[in-house]
């Protein structure tokens, strides 16, 4: 736990920071748009409604689907230009809606005193009307506000790097601590942020300027202390000074920076850790870039955007070659390789050596209980049962032809997600599962995977991809090859196990997968 | 007629029609002089406020001209000639985010005035609607009696130093005793002053007390044009008779009880 505890502090300066600075500049550029389109739509009732329904469009389209858009919106970029456009879209509304509203709402008496007395339309904006609807402004700004700091932390999955990071990673992992601590520096955050400016708006509506300055002051100094991390370089005392001894002397990607990409489970983040060990031994700067989305990540390898992933060769098949045919396994790879290659420039440097495929899981228990062996046994039953599954699945085409091959079209579905269907399969809580078939807890809940004498479920070898820039750099290409074939299904289901069950982090297994496949070349 | 001094104020054969042609002034003359209060009365709905909102160009004149100083509007900068004219409206209009020093000191300082000469305007102003500087200056109009905000909302309108002061039911929303006390300073204020004003009230025993001259209107168009004495003597028609009724029968009903 204490371990936890540190690492998890050792990871909120570059977290804080890039949340800080994420959520800011989407709310100022956000205020410095919506403020003056505001002030022109409020005398223009129209043009008011139609703003106020297209910013409210906006606003209802959940925010991490607004931040998944605009990847492919945006070409493929991952990151912070995606994260910034959403939550600066994202920011419009509440302060649009309140300026026009405060200036609206502007007592009509007082507003004609400011004509008959002379005041040009410029002074009787500035002199009266503003300063009237400023504290209905500001709640605009602080709502604006609250929501930014909170969705911020779904910027992860696009690849910005927030406090996010923490409730994505700590969730897939089962770490509640991570959870807590995303949680908790996004909520302080936000609240402080809140009350800075309403005290900056008693500061300004009393003509308090030592309070102003106060607040000012320490605004400043939260954003420099915050930010500062981005910007300056610790030098030494950085992530990667453990490996800076070796990395000297083997030094064959001296200075390439190489931004390796995980999608946001366990065993993408051990793979990643242990792509980042390889590269890092072999002297490259290595990014992260964690927590992607399924098919973010396949968007970013292609735009360039990351280096270097881990996929799987049927997820390949099924969503980015749009095969809904089964093939074996081999020619699956084969057929893959010579597709990404051509198609998009990606290098599919081989498998893994292990599979992680879509199986459907049972406990033991109750497949006794009900004589199931295999999906060919289910459909009898399907009326009575409940399969539950990740977010994805459902609208996947396995599930499709798993339900249409074996009749179980009458089955509930439950979606939720992958950290809790182990256990909830295990309580009785659904009947069967989609389970990964690497995942150390299908061992360790005494779950059993289902027969598919049909062979519905396309193969999923675990493949390194590489982008088209990656590809042309040979001593990249070398030190990544020296992993393929070393990992089998048991080394990698004990990873998971060692992660999802005994609560080691991520670099933990990675570094016992590494001690387990031996030095680099060692395996070849 | 009484056309002892140089009108500041005249008004020429006026009309307003607003949207869906419906005519709410139809050709009004009139002329205010230096020191004068000519006050608009009639029913709602007679055209009095529409005609007050065009001498300031709140409003456009449909026809018509109106003369500011010798000089027609038509060709003046609307916010110049704001600037110039008093502007009193009902419920006094003030700014709710501005002292009271503010807001007596906005026209001049919008004016270019430097805040030096702006204070000691402020202080005048305030000494002349008889409001100690010191202790209202810094108040929120919310922070004063009725009565009180419509004296800075009058010390606001005079701050400029304008040659007309156009009023639009000033005492309206205040009660019997308030009114009765800054009817009289204002005639007092305007006798020291000396600007020409106009005041539009629907309430004909305010109008008989306090203009020197009184308009009736009805329907957009003048009825009768005289001073309170005229008007008491020799009512044109029945609905001047009528609208001039409800002070008469106050009047006779307090001479009785003193008999």
């Amino acid at each position: 736990m204490n371990a936890n505890l540190a690492e998890r502090w050792a990871e909120l300066p570059d977290l804080l920071a890039g949340h800080v600075l994420l959520s800011l500049s989407a709310i100022l550029v956000g205020l410095t748009l919506s403020l003056p389109l505001g002030i022109y739509a409020a005398s223009r009732p129209r043009l008011a409604g139609l703003v106020l329904n297209l910013a409210s469009i906006v606003q209802t389209i959940p925010g991490l689907a607004l931040l998944a858009l605009m990847v492919p919106l945006l070409g493929g970029t991952i990151g912070y230009a995606p994260a910034f456009l959403a939550l600066m879209l994202y920011s419009i509304l509440p302060i649009l809606r309140n300026t026009i509203v405060g200036l609206q709402g502007v007592d009509p008496v007082v507003r004609d005193a400011a004509r008959g007395i002379g005041m040009t339309a410029r002074e009787q904006l500035w002199r009266v009307e503003l300063p009237l609807a400023l504290p209905v402004i500001v709640a605009g700004l602080r709502t604006a506000v609250v929501w930014v700091v909170g969705a911020a932390t779904l910027a992860t999955p696009v690849g910005a790097s927030s406090l996010g990071n923490y409730i994505f990673a700590g969730l897939q992992t089962r770490n509640w601590l991570s959870v807590l601590f995303g949680c908790l520096f996004a909520a302080g955050l936000a609240i402080i942020l809140d009350q800075m400016i309403r005290l900056l708006e008693v500061a300004a509506r009393e003509r308090r300027s030592r309070l102003a300055g106060l607040v000012g002051l320490a605004l400043a100094v939260l954003l420099t202390v915050t930010i500062a991390p981005r910007f300056v370089d610790f030098g030494p005392a950085g992530r990667n000074a453990r490996e800076a001894g070796e990395v000297a002397r083997m030094a064959r990607l001296s200075d390439t920076t190489i931004r390796v990409g995980a999608k946001a489970f366990t065993e993408q983040y051990i793979l990643g850790a242990l792509l980042e060990d390889r590269l890092a031994g072999a002297g490259g700067r290595v990014e992260r870039r964690d927590n992607l989305g399924s098919s973010i990540a396949f968007d970013a390898l292609r735009s360039g955007e990351i280096d270097v992933y881990v996929d799987y060769s049927g997820t390949i098949w099924a969503t980015v070659m749009n095969r809904p045919e089964p093939v074996n396994r081999h020619a699956m790879l084969a057929e893959m390789t010579g597709w990404l290659w051509a198609e998009h420039g990606i290098l599919a440097l081989g498998s893994l050596g292990f599979e992680n495929a879509y199986g459907f899981a049972m406990a033991r228990e109750s497949a006794e209980a009900l004589g199931v062996a295999s999906l060919a046994d289910l459909a009898p039953l399907a009326a009575e049962l409940t399969v539950g599954g990740d977010a994805e699945v459902f609208s996947r085409p396995e599930w499709v032809m798993t339900r249409d091959s074996y009749g179980l079209s009458a089955m509930q579905t439950r979606a939720m997600d992958a950290t809790f269907m182990y256990g909830a399969v295990r309580d009785g809580q659904v009947d069967l599962i989609s389970a990964y078939t690497t995942d150390g807890r299908i061992a360790a809940f005494d779950l059993v995977v289902l027969d598919d004498p049909l062979a519905v479920l396309p193969p999923y070898d675990a493949v390194v991809l590489l982008s088209p820039g990656a590809a042309a750099n040979p001593a990249l290409v070398d030190v990544l090859a020296s992993l393929i074939g070393t990992i089998d299904d048991d080394a990698m289901r004990e990873a998971n196990r060692r992660v999802d069950l005994d609560r080691q982090t991520p670099a933990q297994a990675a570094a016992w997968l590494a001690g387990r496949i031996g030095p680099e070349g060692a395996a070849q | 007629m009484i056309e002892h001094a140089p009108a500041v104020l005249d008004v020429r054969d006026v009309r307003k029609t607003y949207a869906g042609d419906v005519e709410a002034v139809r050709g009004v003359s009139l002329s205010v002089a230096r020191g004068r209060l000519l006050v608009l009365a009639g029913a709602s709905g007679c055209g009095k406020t529409s005609l007050l909102k065009m001498i300031n160009r709140l409003e456009e004149t449909s026809g018509g001209s109106i003369l500011f100083g010798g000089e027609d509007i038509d060709g003046m900068d609307p916010v110049a000639l704001r600037r110039r004219i008093g502007w009193v409206m009902q419920g006094d209009g003030l700014f709710p985010h501005m002292s009271v020093r503010r807001n007596v000191g906005l026209i001049p300082q919008l004016a270019g005035q430097d805040p030096a000469r702006v204070e000691l305007r402020v202080r005048e102003m305030l000494e002349l609607v008889r409001l100690d500087p010191d202790e209202f200056g810094e108040r929120l109009p919310a922070e004063l009696s009725g009565g009180q905000r419509q004296r800075v909302g009058f010390a606001r309108a005079l701050a400029g130093e304008p040659e007309l002061v156009l009023m639009d039911e000033p005492f309206s929303a205040l009660d019997p005793i308030t009114r009765d006390g800054l009817q009289q300073d204002f005639r007092a204020l305007q006798a020291e002053l000396g600007f020409a004003a106009v005041m539009v009230t629907h309430d004909m025993a305010e109008a008989l007390i306090m203009a020197h001259e009184v308009a009736v209107m009805r329907e957009g168009q003048l009825v009768q044009r005289g001073t309170p004495r005229e008007l008491m003597a020799s009512p044109v028609d029945d609905y001047v008779t009528g609208l001039l009724e409800t002070p008469r029968r106050q009047v006779q009903a307090i001479a009785e009880l003193g008999r």
